[in-house]
């Protein structure tokens, strides 16, 4: 039997390291996120101002209790950072979810049906990249307000352009082909089309985007909670952790590397892992 | 050349116009700028006095084509916190991040040009490896990290360079260098992808065939052709930089327009808002005109599509 395109991709990506390291560490994140805040069992949010700006274990003045020590106020850094990991893998799942439906649903209207919705299309698309990205938002939280829904739209509503220029091309590449001009005989609906018959042909390149743009999406959350209009206090966001810890610099910079090298780690991990998709996904585009 | 100038300009012109709804509409999604302007703690008197100064009591199309009107002659209104005109405010603020953003990007091009050219030639070489680190790690490095990063090694450890403030030259080298970071992934990856292509065209073969120095076939040949689209990339890029210097400029406290962005954010002073959100899409606008512009003269196939 001959392997079908499907298992010779899985095939290449099992070969692929950095498929390994970076999906093996976006793992070890999940884990930690989903569980760890249950196995620390300590509250995130819980000040203790007699036990302020503890030293991390391996500091002088660290100990067992605060494995990574405590800020400002009292609050254990490692319970903040494990809480953190969730709202960074929340907003940027949930984010790729919405920004992924808009850009893909815009993309296929305009790449298969041409001409006029085409043009619709692609000048959504240019006003969208004509918007700057981090003014608009920061606008948005500070006059709606901030919570988690509203980070998530705002973010999911101008990140999906990437998504819908994918879409468009690799739509009107398949818009011709010999299968989609068979279900058209064959009397499917549009939506049918759409849907069944060019969607899934173009997951792989879509995925590969959502890597982009879950790692685009953390980015963007952390900025705007660093500059103050994002994650609101006294949830823990590491973009809020590293701007509450600003002042510590001279002398616990541990306190901004700690939430820092943390962010860091989850978008080179989402990054590798999207490396490895696209030279699975479009091997010919590997130079 | 005619038709496709004719097209493309009509474009940017209902561009900028749908952007400059959007800008507007954005400081009214709350629906009443007024109870933000005037604080907490205001009397519902204050909160309608301010209504009928600002003129927010008028329906919002009025509103706008009023807003737009005055802008299309150059009138941006006035700050409510600074108690400036807005254009007076803006100009202020504009020289630094113009300077900020020209560092940056020249910062950029330094980097990516050079190290995009030599890792295309020597694939997979150590120079490639390199390359591919650089631009992975300016992708996954936050710029308020890495700017807290610079700040930590050269201005508190090393006391070379300034951190804060924008009163010498000196000043603006961390900024430069933290925000053209933000720019140097995507300047690398296509002057090297660029590279590879050009090096394995019909021309370059017939160069070397001819035996011309392979320096003078990479220089004044390859590095032509492969550079046309990064020039146009750049471009964008600076447009995308002049969003991007808020968290640059917070963090440095360089009083550009990304600290006035940030701080008139906070303070909702809307006139200056709007006139931002408008500003930064104007430019970006523009300059993705003049880089599809430079690709059409360059290139004559773009004049088709």
């Amino acid at each position: 039997m001959t392997p079908t395109p499907a298992t010779l991709a899985l095939r290449r990506l099992r070969r692929h390291p950095s498929f390994w390291i970076g999906g093996g560490t976006l793992a070890i994140i999940l884990v930690l996120a989903l569980v760890g805040p249950a196995i620390l069992g300590l509250d995130p949010t819980a000040q203790d101002l007699a036990h302020r700006l503890i030293d991390p274990v391996w500091g002088p003045k660290g100990g067992r209790a605060h494995l990574l020590g405590t800020d400002q106020l009292g609050r254990d850094t490692l319970a903040r950072l494990l809480d953190g990991a969730r709202i960074s893998l929340f907003i940027g799942i949930a984010t790729v979810v919405v920004s992924g439906t808009i850009g893909t649903l815009l993309g296929l209207l305009g790449g298969y049906f041409g001409g006029r919705v085409d043009m619709a299309v692609n000048f959504i698309i240019t006003i969208r990249l004509t918007l700057p990205v981090v003014l608009v938002a920061l606008v948005v939280v500070a006059v709606v307000g901030s919570s988690l829904t509203i980070l998530v739209l705002v973010i999911g509503l101008l990140l999906w352009d990437r998504f819908a220029v994918v879409t468009r091309s690799a739509t009107q590449r398949l818009a011709q082909s010999d299968f989609v001009i068979s279900a058209r005989c064959i009397g499917a609906s549009t939506p049918r089309i759409l849907l069944a018959e060019i969607l899934p042909n173009i997951a792989g390149p879509l995925i590969v985007v959502a890597t982009i743009e879950l790692a685009h999406a953390v980015l963007l959350e952390a900025a705007l909670s660093f500059l103050g209009l994002g994650v609101k206090p006294p949830l823990a966001s590491w973009g809020l952790m590293v701007a509450e810890a600003k002042s510590q610099l001279l002398f616990r910079p541990w306190q901004i590397a700690i939430p820092g090298v943390a962010l860091a780690i989850l978008v080179l991990a989402v990054n590798l892992l999207g490396d490895a998709l696209r030279d699975v996904v479009a091997p010919e585009g590997r130079a | 050349m005619g038709r496709f100038l004719a097209r493309r300009l009509l474009v940017t012109i209902l561009v900028v116009l749908v952007t400059s709804i959007v800008a507007f509409s954005l400081v009214h999604l709350s629906g009443d700028p007024a109870v933000a302007m005037a604080g907490e703690g205001a009397s519902a008197a204050d909160v309608a006095a301010i209504r009928t100064l600002y003129g927010f009591d008028r329906p919002l199309s009025v509103q706008y084509v009023a807003w737009v009107g005055k802008a299309m002659t150059g009138e941006f209104g006035r700050s409510y916190y600074l108690r400036e005109s807005v254009v007076q405010v803006l100009g202020e603020h504009a020289p630094i991040t113009a300077a900020l953003g020209a560092l940056a990007l020249g910062f950029a091009l330094l980097v990516s040009i050079p190290l995009g050219v030599l890792a295309g030639l020597m694939r997979r070489g150590p120079i490639d490896r390199l390359a591919s680190a650089v631009a992975v790690a300016g992708q996954a490095a936050p710029s308020f990290l890495l700017a807290l990063l610079l700040i930590y090694v050269f201005g508190v450890w090393l006391h070379w360079l300034p951190i804060s403030g924008n009163a010498t030259a000196l000043h603006y080298v961390l900024p430069a260098v933290t925000l053209g970071m933000y720019a140097t992934p995507a300047l690398l990856r296509l002057t090297r992808s660029g590279m590879i292509e050009v090096m394995q065209s019909d021309h370059i073969r017939t160069g070397r065939a001819y035996g011309l120095a392979p320096w003078r076939v990479v220089i004044r040949h390859a590095l032509r052709s492969a550079i046309i689209p990064v020039v146009s990339l750049a471009a964008v890029q600076f447009g995308l930089m002049l969003g991007g210097s808020i968290v640059v400029e917070a963090v440095f406290s360089l009083k550009g327009l990304g600290q006035l962005a940030w701080e008139s954010i906070q303070r909702s002073d809307i006139e200056v808002i709007q006139a931002l959100l408008l500003l930064t899409s104007l430019v970006y606008a523009v300059l993705t005109l003049l880089a599809d512009l430079l690709n059409a003269l360059l290139d004559p196939r773009m004049r088709l599509s």
